[in-house]
């Protein structure tokens, strides 16, 4: 284990100089904002001033020094993609190129209004309509919005499609969902919100979709299949055309949650394997960073069947001229008060430009490869609960840790204490104690065996009987587990005033 | 790493997706890859083809304002440890995120005056349709009464939202460029479930709400407030203090550039009892192993990941930069710099009000920001729109742009303390030349 030695000595978790942080509101604060502030310095007319507020909020100002140091100080708290491995499954954390950050922040694409005269806002519309090109053509798709702001709200978009296209046909009576069990948990909310009902296909043996469980729940009254391809459990679903015919013939509509679409970037396209609709999460595929939760964006791109019920506003173009069209009669409306999330989109944007035509398809291949890389370097070690090769992430499970006495969770926390943040774990819900491990295309071979180093080493403890560590882990951050039973029994949501 | 793996080629490792589907390599209709350096040229070729208003007099709004951005907020939200980090579901390595979450929590609910806010929502539009929402599951009714004068876009979402479910969405014509309490007090019954209206109103317009409280209270329905500029609340009365059950809109003010529509931010609070019926994540506070303070993201029943098809709603990112933003916005103006922000704002709009040439008209009344200007017609108002343009200023927004069906003589008008006193000189200016 000299390796892994050497290894802990290079990656794992250490403490140098930390400080605590107070809560804002328990720094003293001075009263005037240091902050010079433009404009007119008029007073209030009396007209408004009736309304005047009684008492200020109470905002606590910090000096501009104090507040950097306060929010650096926070952000140090953090483990980001910047700072170390981040093998989340099914979340894609790639590196985020700074390139995208610098150009999105130029004053033409950042200070603009979105109700800015059409012929003042070209270069935007250019680049926007230009994306939509491309994510069509990634996908294989012949229409798109840009403008749902997150994968789930992509969800809700397409089945308003679905229910659109299925109303035109007279068909309201349709709206049963079928949502296999490994799907994410946002499927079936997504199709409650459209005011649908899901039925849950129970995944076959393989993890796969099974064709006799589709085929035995498929009638007059579905309206839909909700697919992610490559599945929550790392699976392609290779009988992926037959599944998308039978839905057809049933008279459903087949909806692709691109959650997984960086298994498949530049080498097959959903679109040619007979999905209607997917979403396609920037944030993941596209490299746009995660920001702690959030911004997102979740285009949907369409086939004909359903470009007709396609958001407004859209962008539209004439000759070299670009336009924004606000009402169309066929569309279901808006989902969002504006075109999109554009500063998202346009980092997807850059993102693409990168690779272009010659380079895309290394996006898939090396994130493949290195989610089979892992898989063979841990699966004598941990249980795999299904056979072959993954697509971009690899599903393990618990279950030669858990005869030791040690769960999933406690080798998610030891992975902290040894400088990795854990991967997704207890989903997909189809396996007991799972640890969904998707390691991307942007990290070297140095930084997987480290990881793998760590999950062996993890292992070799639980054989060893020294597990005490595992149930205390992590002990090197800030802060050890937290008691979340607490903070949802008597929920503490803002500081008392 | 082939050999490690046991396939001899990288197309063995995609042997699992039918030959059909196969791409050929370089066969998608895409432009070659290009260098950073190309990267930056190509942006900025196009970013030069647009106007913006850091060198444009920007009097534009309807849910989306120029407001000053100090470089303090744009540095912390470019530190990598805030920027690429993924939702806080691992507590310990996120403390950073979570306390961040829960200071801005506290924070706009202290601005909005109400009990708790979440950890925010995609953007002002949807915020509105899952305080519908919630006010629905609250009280257990599902017809939702919505002012005319809530922005058109609010509306539109909002009515999207509910027309695949059970129940109505009515909306109330509350005349012309204001909110007439009158007509939606006479449009609550005791089947609705919610009276959603704007404060300010989309035109701009201040109004007294008591009144509706009353009738809400009366017809045991929800009073649901939407603002689009929540730099309002250091100057005027926070909808909490006017009763509001849930309060939503946009923080898009607080320290976010407009970026052509997004990423913004969406604001969500409510009243403390009504927490479990919050859509959306929340953060908490608590204790670790050791005893010491630490935050989580807490009351993850109500969401689809636990939830799923009975989930409060269907949401599963936030706008998390952009609560820290916010959070770092608010921390740099505090009390006084927001108040500031707000008096400069109101004034501005006052200073242009109060010296309009005689053909052109607006609405009387309170008006903290916003207002509508009034032209006799479609041909003053582009001649206006073109004079002002041509000295560098971005006169307002054609209302039935955002308003389908409004007369094309009116326009929605917008100040910031952005807006110089020279701004507002030469806006009246291309007022008077453009008669």
């Amino acid at each position: 284990m000299s390796q892994s030695a050497s290894t802990t000595y290079k990656y794992s978790a250490t403490s140098g100089i930390q400080h605590e942080e107070a809560l804002l509101f328990e720094h003293a604060h001075e009263a005037p904002s240091s902050v010079n502030l433009p404009g007119v310095d008029g007073d209030v007319p009396a007209d408004l001033a009736a309304f005047s507020r009684s008492a200020a909020a109470g905002i606590p100002g910090l000096s501009e020094p104090e507040t950097v140091r306060h929010y650096v100080r926070l952000s140090q708290w953090n483990h980001g993609i910047e700072t170390g491995f981040y093998p989340l499954g099914s979340c894609t954390m790639k590196y985020n190129p700074r390139v995208n950050e610098q150009v999105v922040r130029l004053p033409g694409l950042c200070h603009i209004h979105p109700d800015q005269p059409d012929d003042t806002v070209q270069g935007a519309l250019e680049l926007l309509y230009e994306l939509q090109q491309w994510l069509c053509e990634i996908a294989g798709f012949s229409n798109i919005t840009l403008q749902p702001a997150a994968g789930a709200h992509g969800e809700l978009t397409g089945l308003m499609m679905i229910r659109a296209a299925l109303d035109a046909r007279g068909q309201q009576h349709r709206k049963k969902v079928l949502v296999p069990d490994s799907a994410h948990g946002t499927n079936p909310a997504s199709a409650a919100l459209c005011g649908m009902y899901t039925v849950e296909l129970k995944s076959g043996a393989d993890g796969r979709i099974d064709l006799n469980e589709l085929r035995a729940n498929l009638d007059d009254d579905t309206a839909a299949l909700m697919m992610t391809n490559p599945n929550t459990a790392g699976a392609f679903e290779s009988n992926v055309k037959e599944i998308c015919s039978l839905v057809h013939e049933a008279g459903g509509f087949v909806y692709g949650d691109g959650a997984n679409l960086n298994a498949l970037v530049g080498v097959a396209r959903p679109g040619d394997m007979g999905i209607d609709c997917l979403h396609i999460n920037v944030h993941k595929t596209f490299a746009t960073p995660h920001g702690g939760g959030g911004p997102g964006g979740g285009p949907v791109a369409v086939n004909d069947r359903l470009a007709p019920y396609l958001p407004v506003p859209r962008i539209e173009k004439n000759g070299d001229v670009f336009s924004v069209l606000h009402a169309s009669d066929t569309s279901i409306g808006s989902v969002l008060g504006a075109i999109g999330q554009t500063g998202v989109l346009l980092r997807a944007s850059a993102y693409i430009a990168a690779f272009g035509r010659n380079h895309l398809h290394k996006i898939a291949e090396d994130a493949v490869l290195n989610a089979n890389y892992v898989l063979s370097r841990l699966k004598d070690a941990y249980h795999v609960p299904f056979d072959g090769l993954c697509k971009h992430e690899c599903l393990l499970t618990d279950a030669l840790q858990e005869k030791h006495g040690v769960k999933t969770l406690d080798i998610a926390k030891q992975l902290i204490d040894l400088g990795f943040h854990p991967m997704t774990i207890y989903f997909p819900l189809i396996v007991h104690g799972a640890m969904l491990i998707e390691p991307t295309e942007t990290e070297s071979r140095e930084t997987l065996d480290a990881f793998c180093d760590a999950m062996l080493e993890i292992a070799a403890q639980c054989e060893a009987g020294d597990t005490d560590i595992l149930h205390e882990a992590p002990i090197k951050p800030f802060r050890r587990r937290l008691d979340e039973t607490q903070a949802a029994r008597k929920p503490v949501l803002v500081w008392p005033n | 790493m082939l050999e490690a793996v046991g396939v001899s080629g990288m197309r063995d490792l995609f042997a699992d997706i039918p030959a059909e589907f196969h791409l050929q390599q370089g066969a998608l209709n895409l432009p070659d890859g290009l260098s950073e350096a190309a990267i930056v040229r190509k942006f900025t070729q196009a970013a030069d083809k647009n106007r913006n208003a850091g060198s444009t007099a920007c009097f534009l709004g309807g849910g989306t304002y120029h407001h000053f951005v100090p470089a303090v907020v744009d540095y912390v939200i470019s530190r990598g440890e805030f920027l690429t980090a993924y939702t806080p579901y691992q507590p310990e390595i996120s403390q950073g995120t979570l306390q961040t979450l829960f200071e801005f929590q506290t924070m706009i609910a202290r601005l909005t005056g109400m009990d708790v806010a979440n950890a925010s929502m995609y953007e002002a539009a949807t915020a509105t349709a899952e305080g519908a929402l919630m006010a629905r599951r609250i009280s257990r009714k599902n017809r939702v009464v919505m002012a005319a004068s809530v922005n058109p876009r609010y509306r539109s979402v909002t009515a999207n939202y509910l027309s695949r479910l059970d129940g109505e969405c009515i909306e109330v014509d509350c005349g012309e460029f204001g909110t007439d309490i009158d007509k939606l007090i006479e449009a609550i019954d005791d089947a609705t479930a919610c009276v959603i209206v704007q404060y300010p109103d989309f035109y701009g317009s201040v109004y007294d709400l008591a009144l509706l409280r009353a009738a809400c209270d009366a017809h045991k329905c929800l009073m649901v407030v939407v603002f689009s500029d929540i730099s309002a609340f250091s100057l005027i009365e926070s909808p909490g203090a006017l009763g509001a059950d849930i309060a939503v809109g946009s923080g898009q003010s607080l320290g976010i550039p407009m970026g052509y529509g997004g990423p913004h931010l969406g604001l969500f609070t409510c009243k403390q009892r009504y927490v479990r019926q919050m859509p959306g994540r929340v953060c908490g506070m608590t204790k670790d192993a050791n005893g010491k303070r630490g935050f989580v993201l807490t009351l993850s029943t109500r969401e689809q990941h636990i939830r799923r098809e009975k989930a409060t709603s269907n949401i599963c990112s936030n706008q998390g930069l952009m609560c820290t933003a916010a959070a770092t916005y608010m921390t740099l103006m505090g009390d006084a710099g927001l108040a500031t922000v707000a008096r400069h704002s109101a004034a501005a709009l006052q200073s242009l009000v109060s010296n309009l040439p005689e053909h052109v008209s607006t609405a009387s009344g309170a008006h903290y920001n916003e207002t509508v200007l009034s032209f006799t017609d479609h041909a003053a108002r582009g001649r206006f729109l073109a004079a002002a343009q041509a000295d560098n200023i971005f006169g307002g927004i054609p209302l039935e742009r955002i308003e389908p069906g409004a007369q094309a003589r009116h326009l929605l008008v917008a100040t910031t303390e952005m807006v110089e006193q020279d701004d507002i000189n030469r806006y009246l200016s291309a007022l008077e030349a453009a008669r």
